[in-house]
């Protein structure tokens, strides 16, 4: 039994890659498990972790929740467990992990947002996969030469911890940025003696998030769309320009979530005009019937919120892309990718 | 039978949903069709009723034996079962007056896309839902709700908004107006304007066409049949939603993109409609057209007893397209003449406050004598020695006698005028509370008469060396990419596969990639970010030109890259396009916006960063674009002044700009995903032009 410890910073990736990973290897006839120890608070007190629970579907788990995410990470998380009792807490992680990982031949470990997370308590990705004997994956998405560094200081942190590193991974790197990856990044991490294990393009598919997280975050009331929730939405405008200039607006970008009052039925037909994924109406301005008709034939979702609309831009920067247990065209992608993009084989054999 | 002339006179009529008590649409219907003096067979239908107003009910159409046409008053959701009735009983044309169709939301809608369905599988054509239903005066048929039939004139008018149709005929009872036919349409499921449009114009009964809209539907169509109808008769269009409030009101009422105010007008010039901008002028507008004759110029000859409203109308005169007359020497001469020494008798020709009837004439009769004098405006005042009626019966025999020219008068007052003003509308002058709205009606003449002698290329003519292949298959790349936005190397392989000179384009991503780009290119060169999302370059510091050598060239791209990550943290950039530099030229703009209802609009103007600053701009649908009318776009420009040589400058090539304006236009007939382009600066120099900089966007859907 071997396991593999990814890890990598916020909206990285990690989730779909763990999909990915698992399933290709249980393809290859591996019994595979799962195992993330620290997880992050999320929205409403008291849920779940996502990941975790659409792996324990995934890959049919049977050990309970409570033994394959223990802890929570937050910004409060030192009144929440005790410095001194640190030893207990790993002890526990190692006997969750025994249990995890009986009748399996590969268990994926999955870190929380960032490398450092509960570095207070002994519990970060470092010290974790040491005590577990992990071999350890980092995921980067790397969009810009600050990203570029942060990455290289991970790699190197891990190295100096002794970690046994398999090498790094670019993910969902943005199509411009794709010739810079191949020929400026990775030389420079090969020059530094890490291995590159994949350079995996980015999908708007596995990175936008649909209408549905958009109003899991924004809440208010769906007026029409409701059996349209599934639309992904890949930008975000602000309508609240002269009706001519809209449609010169929303002419450039496709499928996106139009943020504007329900008073402005001008903008709300340019908008319908063009590739829109979702209205987003502010201030609890009910829009006028005619409005409604023409989003239910153009078949385009419309979200009545009661914020103005800074409020509601602050809070969809909570908006995050989760692949669901039921998402079969996301499983099949983070797959793909796995098969596409990924050195797979080359894991693999470092696993057996 | 024509589905069209059989909405105005048909054999016979079934009313679905009359009914019997007064105050109930589907009674008040029925009486005003027996009321109206029609005709033909008129059927009662209604299952709960044996006879109404003497005429026997049947339970349904088919029992009536079917109609011509039915007009159907009957609860929406009723609605489908009953047009599927009249489908089996052979039933031709279907005025549906009921509402709780598309104006009421989603349901509405629904059952209103059904009902059409169901009427165009059984060849029916629909009028409506949720409108007043027609009449038309000559037949005589009044099959709507409103009550009194108005008396028979020349005018036909079709309405998006019933309620203003039943304001206006009121009106027009106490103003004397006489119409043809009045169509309200509805929420136009399925006949729109156009439709009746056509049909308006094989009717003899009617001269001038008047149209309210809010919105026009199949825009391409419209303008295709306006532009023959106007050349048969005045088709006269009041289209509202202009400003920004009344855009979104419009936008909220009809339930559609109300469109850019811009192509309506681009659109109703190139059609020969005429444009009213209030109901007030729709119909000072619609008097003067029934009655008067299209001028054979601008010029305009004033005749007044008093001065003040005399210079208040030349002043309208020379607002608009008309021309104050010079007169003739002669002319002159023979007013002098007779005329009192105090008069003046040049243009305005006053004949003074005691002027009686006689004056008028003498006056009047040598002012459209003269051949300089195309038309003529007479104001008239009451004071104490003037004659205002028999002065009428003067500009009634002047009619007469100068039959070619257009004569309108302002008989400015009230009380005492008003027996002779009823008299003038009786004769079917057009008269004018004040002298401005009479010059503007002239003016409106004048438009017209423009219009119809307008010789037309009617093509855009032969458009050498273009590679349809090469910009399909650059599009194609950028559908892969899933771009909306075009790069400027992008945009100049598609202006080059079309003829229009481009300055040279790559893009590079490295220091490295832009010096061997800019080696080939040749120094100078330019260099600009590409970035989708960047709409302007250079407000972000992503545009540098005049780059001398490779040095040059490798710190110029980190300081674009530096400066636009400072402006717009987080944006994604493609990398660095490297460009020809072309040498400074005229700056001008050519555009092109796909709009939503008339398709591509091309526009022409001064270019650089003052274009929304200064618009000075001209617009054509490409549709109907030719050689001719992309000259024209350049001369309505002051930029024009500037190309042909402003003050001694040597003048640029503006046939060269033509075949720029031409190629853009056939591009975006050719390839309709190109919603919007503009190259913004286009230059042009004594010989030649060369596109400099072109944005483009793409829609896939």
């Amino acid at each position: 039994m071997k396991s593999l410890y990814i890890i990598g910073t916020v909206e990285s990736g990690k989730t779909a890659l763990c999909l990915g990973l698992a399933l290709k290897f249980r393809e290859e006839g591996y019994r595979v498990s799962y195992f993330k120890p620290v997880s992050i608070a999320t929205g409403i007190a008291g849920m779940k972790d996502d990941d975790t629970e659409l792996m324990r579907d995934v890959l049919d788990i049977k050990v309970p929740f409570e033994k394959m995410t223990l802890f929570t990470m937050g910004h409060n998380y030192l009144t929440r467990y005790e410095p001194e009792n640190s030893e207990k807490y790993m002890a526990d992680i190692k006997s969750a992990y025994n249990e995890i990982s009986k009748d399996c031949d590969i268990v994926i470990i999955e870190g929380t947002t960032n490398p450092q997370a509960m570095l207070a308590l002994g519990l970060d990705a470092s010290t974790i996969s040491r005590r577990l004997g992990a071999k350890m994956l980092m995921v980067s998405r790397v969009n810009d030469d600050f990203r570029m560094d942060e990455l290289i200081l991970n790699l190197q942190y891990m190295k100096k911890a002794e970690v046994d590193l398999l090498g790094a991974v670019f993910n969902f790197v943005p199509t411009p940025l794709l010739e810079r990856t191949r020929s400026m990044y990775v030389p420079i991490l090969e020059k530094m003696g890490f291995n590159i294990r994949g350079i995996v393009p980015e999908r708007k598919e596995l990175t936008a998030p649909t209408v549905r997280e958009i109003y899991e975050v924004l809440g208010g009331e769906i007026l029409e769309g409701e059996s349209n929730l599934d639309l992904l939405v890949e930008n975000f405008l602000v309508g609240a320009m002269t009706t001519d200039s809209a449609l010169r607006y929303f002419r450039r970008s496709k499928n996106k979530a139009v943020i504007t009052g329900g008073d402005r039925a001008d903008i709300i037909h340019s908008a319908l005009e063009t590739s829109t994924s979702v209205l987003i109406l502010t201030g609890n301005l009910y829009p006028d019937v005619r409005v409604l008709s023409k989003a239910s034939e153009k078949s385009v979702p419309v979200i009545l919120v009661p914020y103005d609309t800074y409020t509601t831009i602050e809070k969809l920067h909570g908006v995050s892309c989760k692949i669901k247990a039921t998402d079969e065209e996301g499983k099949k992608q983070s797959k793909e990718l796995v098969e596409n993009y990924i050195e797979w084989k080359g894991i693999l054999k470092e696993l057996e | 039978m024509n589905f069209k002339t059989s909405f105005f006179n048909p054999k016979s009529i079934a009313v679905i949903g009359a009914s019997a008590h007064p105050g109930k649409v589907g009674y008040e219907i029925l009486k005003n069709i027996i009321d109206s003096g029609y005709i033909g067979k008129v059927v009662p239908v209604n299952p709960k009723e044996h006879e109404i107003n003497g005429l026997k009910c049947f339970k349904d159409i088919k029992e009536a034996g079917g109609a011509e046409l039915v007009i159907i008053s009957v609860p929406a959701s009723v609605v489908p079962k009953v047009v599927e009735e009249c489908g089996e009983a052979g039933v031709l044309n279907i005025v549906i007056i009921s509402a709780g169709f598309k104006e009421i939301g989603k349901e509405g809608a629904k059952l209103e896309r059904r009902v059409v369905e169901i009427a165009r599988s059984k060849n029916m054509r629909i009028l409506g839902p949720n409108c007043l239903g027609v009449m038309d005066m000559y037949t005589p048929l009044n099959a709507t709700f409103a009550g009194e039939i108005p008396e028979r004139g020349r005018i036909a008018v079709v309405s998006q908004s019933g309620a203003l149709l039943t304001g206006i005929l009121d009106w027009s009872m106490k103003n004397r107006i006489g119409f043809s036919r009045l169509i309200s349409l509805g929420n136009k499921s399925d006949l729109n304007e156009t439709d009746f449009i056509e049909a308006l114009a094989d009717d003899e009964n009617t001269r001038v066409i008047l149209c309210y809209i809010e919105s026009i539907d199949e825009g391409q169509h419209f303008v295709d049949v306006a532009k023959k109808v106007s050349r048969k008769k005045p088709l006269i269009i009041l289209k509202s939603g202009t400003g920004e409030s009344g855009t979104r009101a419009a936008s909220s009422h009809t339930g559609a993109l109300a469109g850019s105010d811009i192509a309506y007008t681009t659109a109703f010039r190139e059609a020969g409609v005429i444009r009213a901008s209030t109901l007030e002028e729709l119909f000072d507008l619609a008097r003067i057209f029934v009655s008067e004759p299209v001028p054979g110029g601008s010029s305009v000859g004033v005749v007044t007893n008093a001065g003040g409203p005399g210079i208040l109308s030349v002043d309208a005169v020379d607002k608009s397209e008309l021309q104050v007359a010079k007169f003739g020497k002669e002319t002159i001469d023979r007013l002098r003449q007779k005329l009192p020494s105090e008069s003046n008798v040049y243009n305005p020709v006053d004949v003074v406050g005691d002027a009686k009837s006689d004056r008028y004439a003498y006056a009047l009769d040598t002012v459209l004598l003269d051949p300089n004098v195309n038309s003529a405006l007479v104001i008239l005042t009451p004071q104490a020695m003037t004659e205002p009626y028999k002065t009428a019966k003067v500009v009634v025999d002047m009619k007469k006698k100068f039959p070619d020219k257009p004569i309108a008068t302002s008989y400015i007052g009230g009380l005492v005028l008003s027996e002779s003003i009823e008299y003038l509308e009786k004769e079917e002058v057009p008269n004018y509370a004040f002298p401005e709205s009479g010059v503007r009606a002239l003016a409106g003449l004048v438009k017209y008469s423009e219009y119809i002698q307008l010789k037309r290329d009617e093509s855009i003519g032969e458009l050498s060396g273009l590679d349809k292949e090469k910009v399909k298959s650059v599009l194609e790349s950028i559908k892969k990419d899933g771009r909306n936005v075009l790069f400027g190397s992008e945009s100049s392989v598609i202006m080059e596969a079309y003829g229009i000179p481009v300055a040279k384009s790559i893009l590079t991503d490295s220091p490295r990639a832009a010096v061997s780009a800019a080696d080939s290119l040749g120094y100078p060169v330019v260099m600009k970010v590409a970035s989708p999302r960047i709409q302007h370059k250079s407000d972000v510091g992503g545009v540098r030109v005049n780059i001398k050598d490779s040095s040059e060239v490798k710190s110029v791209y980190n300081e674009i890259l530096d400066s636009v990550y400072r402006f717009l943290p987080g944006e994604t950039i493609y990398g660095i396009e490297v460009q020809e530099m072309k040498p400074q030229g005229r700056e001008l703009i050519i555009g092109m916006n796909h709009d939503i209802q008339f398709g591509p609009l091309v526009m022409f103007g001064l270019g650089g960063i003052y274009v929304n600053l200064l618009k000075d701009v001209s617009f054509r649908l490409a549709n109907y674009i030719t050689p001719k009318s992309a000259f024209d776009m350049i001369g309505e420009t002051r930029a024009y002044m500037l190309l042909k040589g402003f003050r001694g400058e040597s003048p640029s090539d503006i046939e060269s700009v033509v075949d720029v304006i031409l190629r853009i236009s056939k591009l975006a007939l050719d390839f309709q995903e190109i919603v919007e382009l503009d190259i913004n600066p286009l230059f042009a120099y004594e010989h030649g032009v060369a596109a400099v900089d072109i944005k483009m966007t793409i829609s896939w859907e």
